[in-house]
């Protein structure tokens, strides 16, 4: 019985750890320890055992036992690790670069808007959109832009023929023509004859003039404008509204200056002049950025404000222009192109 | 326009810098676009000198010791001098130690290789004369040896070229400006003095001269005037005449048209004068020109008009375009000895319109168009009689006749100082106030106070007829901060206000849908909305593409609104690959114009695309891109717009045309939902012909702004199952035709309908299909998943077995589907 037990574990020993799969594992546990197994027919014949014999041999009965489970434990520990170690690809090189795409990138014209966005939604603004196609009335007539003003002519402005109807663009009057906007201030129009005073809003967009196109000028280009219709909005609001925004853009040493000037929908009008130690490739000391001005009351009497109540101030500026100057980039012409060896800079 | 210093200076003290003058110009409204400086500047320690001798320099080969007489006063000088054009005997400008030449140099006795140098012989260049010159300035007129250099140049001066905003056609002349920097600079403003009384008649008229003037078209011309002047002498005009319009680009012609340029610069007021002997008939007609009559102006061109032109005529002909140009037959020549004198007032519209329908523009149009002060009229006239007597000699020859009248002029202001400073927000002393306004000639002829509040003050201000652009209380405020000075606006912080509103959808959702394709590694382009007629033809019918023509584009190939934002994105794909760049997925979201039933709509779009393997090499080759990676991108874009596209119809693109690939494309939607998305294969033969190479897929969702509602709210939480699913498969042989949807849709019908209400069929999706060995020609498997759970407890093996059973029946049952085994 001792010699059976002992060639059953010497069996096992030689068999158990050149084990490589689970079913082999499982075929194994069960020819050694299964209810059919070798070991549990040896403890069968424990009965014919003489009885005196019996407490050595359940002893050696019992550490055979104890062997047989390590010699499995440590077989399926070994089968486990093999099967992991399948699970493994072929070896790395970690220097390879990724085969995967490069990132995705967004457009520096998006960047600029977005973080002016974010910087006038800090101080309580909301994003405004409106068409782009126009009409007279939003372009020109509701801006204070007399009927003969150089701006409307055929010669700047892109018109559409009379025949042309937009489905969700529509005229104030039948006679007025479809066109291009030629700044997003149409959209200042829209929110005020839509909602009423205290209104905070920013509109950027696509505008359209009919010029060559070179290194600064776009057949369409982007604007941005800020109106703020509120009681008593004075001029110091205003230079505060661009002192924050400059000083947020370009760090706290950035300096705004006003110049009057003259805009057909404000009054008092003024160009705006920024000086910053940070951006690249300029030699003036001031840099034109933008228009700005005291909404014009004849604007809020055509959208139905009554202009002895509201005040308020509009600030507007170009986007291309703004990220040129950020971005020391001296060719609007980049901006259409679409070089990944451009976008990707920015972004 | 263009402004001289020294000009100005005849009306207000400006002895100023070009710094301090550029300044006040820029911050009173004019942009100063370019400073010019003509002439010398002011030098002291520069003499003139004669060389006495010149000798080599022992040390240098180059150089000259020469010995400069400077005068008595000076006496003799040691200067070593470089340059060669010069000899003995010749007189030059000597900068003595002491000067400081342009540039600021500084001129100091000094040695020069061991030679003492007692000063420095200079060029024009040096002097600051001449941009450029090559060797001593030779003063050919030999002056007195000592006299300082600025009596022997012309005089220096500095001219701004000014941008005259136009509300400001006042300023678009000398006295205009010089008003603006007497308040700018607080010093008086000295006008002209004004001789001649234009309203007193003068000796002797001459009928045979100028008979008569008749204003046929007054509504164009309310007010004009004609002067008789005889026994003109045609000369040069004054020297100082000359340079002031040399200063400005204007060329000296004869005194007669100098003066008419010169007076023009300094009222603003175009002025005209005719040859009187010219005058066909004596007779001046303003009046409008006929359809197709002729006119070869004084810049040598034919001019056809027609019936809505104003011209100044004669007995017979047109002999000026109004306000515009004179004619070759009536202008001033040399054997002139009789004048007309023209002052006019002609409307702007007129004036304008006819100059832009001309291509013809001039000075004098310029004026007209932005608007001339009919009330200054008389007071330019009279200064260029004065000037005319003076410096041409003639005799004023009759009454001024005068056709029209004067509009009398009166307007004032009600301002209270109080509502200044609350414009503004910063207080602005009254006593500024008004000595602003003051200066700027807005006169306070008034002042009431009805309260003991020095707030209830208010000022009568009169406006002078020049300043038409100022009649509200506003108007007052941007004078008076103007010369107060915009760089005092005092520092603050931003006032905020909580306001209940947000940001427009459209604006969330272009974030979003960037957001999510800059994620799944797009590259955002950004492209022109103006396409040409051709491109806009391959990708919408012709109707569509006519409907979205310009009236009037600028170039042929940028003549139509964009319907789609591939085309764009597949000009920037080949332009990347033309220049060596790997591209692969790029995307742009913009403005479409989408036409239906003969309207365009105006539609946000996103739009991509992506090539099938990247253009990129790479050592590890990627799946490819393909028709289901584009519909999920699709798929989630269109959820951002609140478009569940897996509950939307969608069917192939049947034809190859407008850009997709047949069979390999599809689309969802239309304009009558206000949305339409397609996605795929773009045409093969599209691509191609575009030069690309290789398969493209795209998608593009469009829609229109206003279908985006920005619902806020929140979603209501929906309870799941916490028990677990029981899965069974089924595999569906059905025609190869029928698209998968449709049999998903009648298994979902008949599986729910088998549970009924006991459990629920959680999900049905598609995970094999397959065509080929062990099925039947034209037939496809398309194996199910069914995901079966309750809410309440964990399903049985025998009730799941029992509806698997009856769908599996039904299914036999109600549809044509064979289950595959």
């Amino acid at each position: 019985m001792q010699d059976l037990l002992s060639a059953l574990l010497s069996k096992a020993q030689q068999e158990l750890p050149q084990l490589n799969t689970r079913p082999e594992f499982e075929a194994a546990k069960a020819r050694y320890v299964g209810p059919n197994g070798e070991l549990t027919a040896l403890m069968k014949q424990m009965g014919s055992v003489p009885k005196e014999q019996r407490p050595v041999l359940g002893k050696a009965i019992n550490e055979i036992k104890v062997q047989l489970q390590s010699l499995l434990d440590g077989s399926l520990s070994r089968i486990d690790s093999l099967e992991l170690e399948k699970q493994l690809g072929p070896a790395i090189d970690p220097t390879l670069p990724s085969p995967d795409p490069f990132p995705g990138t967004r457009h520096p014209l998006t960047l600029v808007r977005e973080e002016m966005c974010r910087i006038l939604t800090r101080v309580g603004f909301t994003v405004v959109e409106g068409p782009e196609v126009e009409t007279e009335y939003y372009c020109f007539d509701a801006l204070n832009t007399p009927a003969d003003h150089p701006a409307r002519d055929a010669q700047d402005t892109f018109y559409f023929r009379d025949s042309a109807h937009f489905g969700n663009v529509l005229k104030k009057t039948a006679e007025e023509k479809y066109l291009l906007r030629t700044h997003t201030s149409s959209v200042q129009i829209r929110t005020m004859l839509s909602r009423q005073p205290p209104i905070r809003i920013v509109s950027p967009g696509r505008v359209y003039r009919r010029d060559t196109t070179d290194a600064t000028h776009s057949a369409n280009f982007h604007q941005l404008e800020c109106l703020y219709v509120d009681k008593n909005v004075t001029v110091r609001d205003l230079k505060a509204l661009l002192d924050y925004i400059f000083a947020s853009l370009l760090g706290k040493d950035t300096k705004t200056r006003f110049r009057p000037h003259y805009f057909g929908y404000t009054e008092p009008s003024f160009e705006v002049d920024l000086s910053a130690k940070h951006l690249a490739k300029v030699n003036k000391e001031w840099i034109e950025i933008g228009g700005c001005g005291m909404v014009d009351p004849t604007v809020f009497d055509g959208v139905g404000y009554d202009s002895k109540i509201w005040s308020g101030y509009a600030f507007g500026m170009g986007l291309e222009r703004l990220a040129m100057l950020l971005y020391g980039i001296d060719d609007i012409r980049y901006f259409y192109q679409n070089d990944l060896r451009f976008l990707r800079q920015f972004a | 326009m263009k402004i001289s210093q020294n000009w100005l200076k005849s009306y207000v003290q400006l002895d100023v810098s070009v710094d301090e003058l550029c300044r006040a110009v820029t911050f009173l409204g004019f942009e100063v676009e370019q400073v010019l400086r003509t002439g010398a500047p002011q030098l002291s320690n520069v003499v003139v000198g004669e060389v006495l001798t010149r000798d080599r320099h022992p040390n240098a080969d180059k150089l000259s010791v020469c010995t400069v007489d400077i005068g008595f006063a000076g006496g003799v000088k040691t200067i070593v001098c470089g340059a060669q054009n010069y000899k003995v005997g010749d007189r030059v400008p000597v900068a003595l130690p002491g000067a400081v030449l342009p540039g600021n140099f500084e001129i100091k006795q000094s040695k020069i290789r061991g030679q003492l140098s007692d000063g420095m012989m200079c060029s024009a260049e040096e002097l600051g004369v001449a941009e450029e010159s090559d060797g001593l300035l030779i003063l050919e007129s030999r002056p007195t040896l000592g006299t300082p250099i600025n009596e022997v140049l012309p005089s220096g001066d500095v001219v701004l070229d000014v941008e005259i905003t136009p509300n400001r056609p006042d300023c678009l002349c000398h006295l205009g400006l010089a008003r603006e920097l007497s308040a700018w600079f607080k010093k008086d403003l000295t006008y002209p003095e004004i001789r001649f009384a234009a309203r007193g008649s003068g000796s002797g008229a001459r009928p045979d001269l100028l008979k008569a003037v008749r204003v046929v078209a007054d509504d164009d011309c309310p007010l004009y005037t004609a002067t008789v002047i005889t026994g003109v002498k045609i000369g040069p005009s004054p020297t100082w005449m000359q340079e002031r319009l040399r200063s400005v680009g204007l060329r000296p012609i004869n005194n007669v048209v100098d003066i008419g340029n010169y007076v023009m610069l300094e009222y603003g007021q175009p002025l005209h004068a005719f040859d009187a002997k010219k005058i066909g008939g004596a007779e001046i007609v303003v009046r409008r020109a006929t359809d197709g009559e002729k006119i070869v102006t004084l810049d040598g061109k034919e001019r056809i008009l027609n019936s809505r032109m104003l011209v100044i005529a004669d007995a017979v002909k047109p002999t000026v375009i109004a306000g515009i140009m004179g004619g070759e037959n009536s202008g001033v020549d040399e054997t002139t000895t009789d004048l007309v004198l023209e002052a006019a007032y002609f409307k702007r519209q007129s004036i304008r319109w006819t100059s832009r329908r001309l291509g013809l523009s001039s000075d004098s149009s310029y004026r007209y168009e932005r608007g001339v002060d009919p009330h200054s009229l008389e007071e330019a006239l009279s200064r260029a009689v004065d000037l005319l007597v003076e410096f041409a000699g003639g005799t004023v020859a009759g009454a001024v006749q005068k056709v029209g009248h004067d509009v009398p002029w009166q307007r004032e202001i009600a301002l209270s100082p109080a509502y200044v400073n609350q414009k503004l927000g910063f207080e602005i002393p009254a006593s500024e106030m008004r000595a602003a306004l003051d200066a700027l000639e807005l006169t306070v002829t008034r002042e009431e106070q009805p309260s003991s509040d020095p707030n209830s003050i208010v000022w009568t201000v009169s406006i002078p007829s020049w300043r038409d652009d100022l009649d509200r209380p506003i108007d007052l405020v941007e004078e008076v901060l103007r010369v107060y000075g915009t760089e005092r606006i005092p520092v603050a912080p931003v006032l905020t206000p909580g306001l209940l509103a947000d940001d427009d959808p459209i604006v969330a959702f272009n974030r979003q849908v960037t957001d999510y394709l800059v994620g799944q590694r797009f590259n955002e382009c950004v492209n022109y909305t103006l396409r040409s007629a051709k491109e806009l033809q391959t990708w919408v019918s012709q109707t569509a593409a006519a409907e979205l023509a310009l009236a009037n584009p600028f170039v042929d190939d940028q003549s139509h609104l964009r319907a789609t934002l591939i085309p764009g994105l597949l000009e920037s794909l080949k332009l990347n690959r033309s220049r060596g760049v790997p591209a692969s997925r790029l995307f742009e979201t913009g403005r479409v114009f989408v036409e239906r039933n003969g309207q365009n709509y105006e539609c946000l779009a996103v739009g991509f695309i992506t090539t099938e393997d990247p253009d990129e090499r790479s050592w590890q080759k990627r799946a490819p891109e393909d028709f289901y990676s584009v519909k999920r991108h699709l798929e989630i874009l269109a959820s951002v717009a609140g478009i569940d596209l897996s509950r939307q119809p969608i069917s192939a693109v049947s034809e190859t045309n407008l850009g997709w690939q047949a069979g390999q494309a599809a689309g969802a939607g239309d304009m009558q939902h206000g949305w339409m998305a397609r996605f795929g294969l773009l045409s093969l033969a599209m691509v191609k012909a575009l030069g690309i190479e290789g398969r493209v897929f795209a998608g593009i969702l469009a829609i229109l702004p206003e279908k985006l509602t920005g619902e806020s709210g929140y979603r209501r939480f929906q309870p799941f199952s916490l028990y677990p699913a029981a899965l069974r498969d089924l595999a569906l042989v059905v025609d190869d035709t029928i698209p998968a949807i449709e049999v998903q849709k009648a298994l979902a019908k008949i599986a729910r309908a088998a549970v009924g209400k006991t459990f629920a069929l959680e999900g049905l999706n598609v995970f094999d299909v397959y065509r080929g060995q062990g099925l039947p020609a034209g037939k496809k498997s398309l194996a199910f998943s069914l995901v079966f759970r309750s809410s309440e407890r964990t399903l049985t093996d025998e009730e799941v077995n029992a509806a698997f059973q009856k769908i599996q029946d039904d299914l036999a049952k109600a549809t044509p589907y064979q289950i595959r085994k």
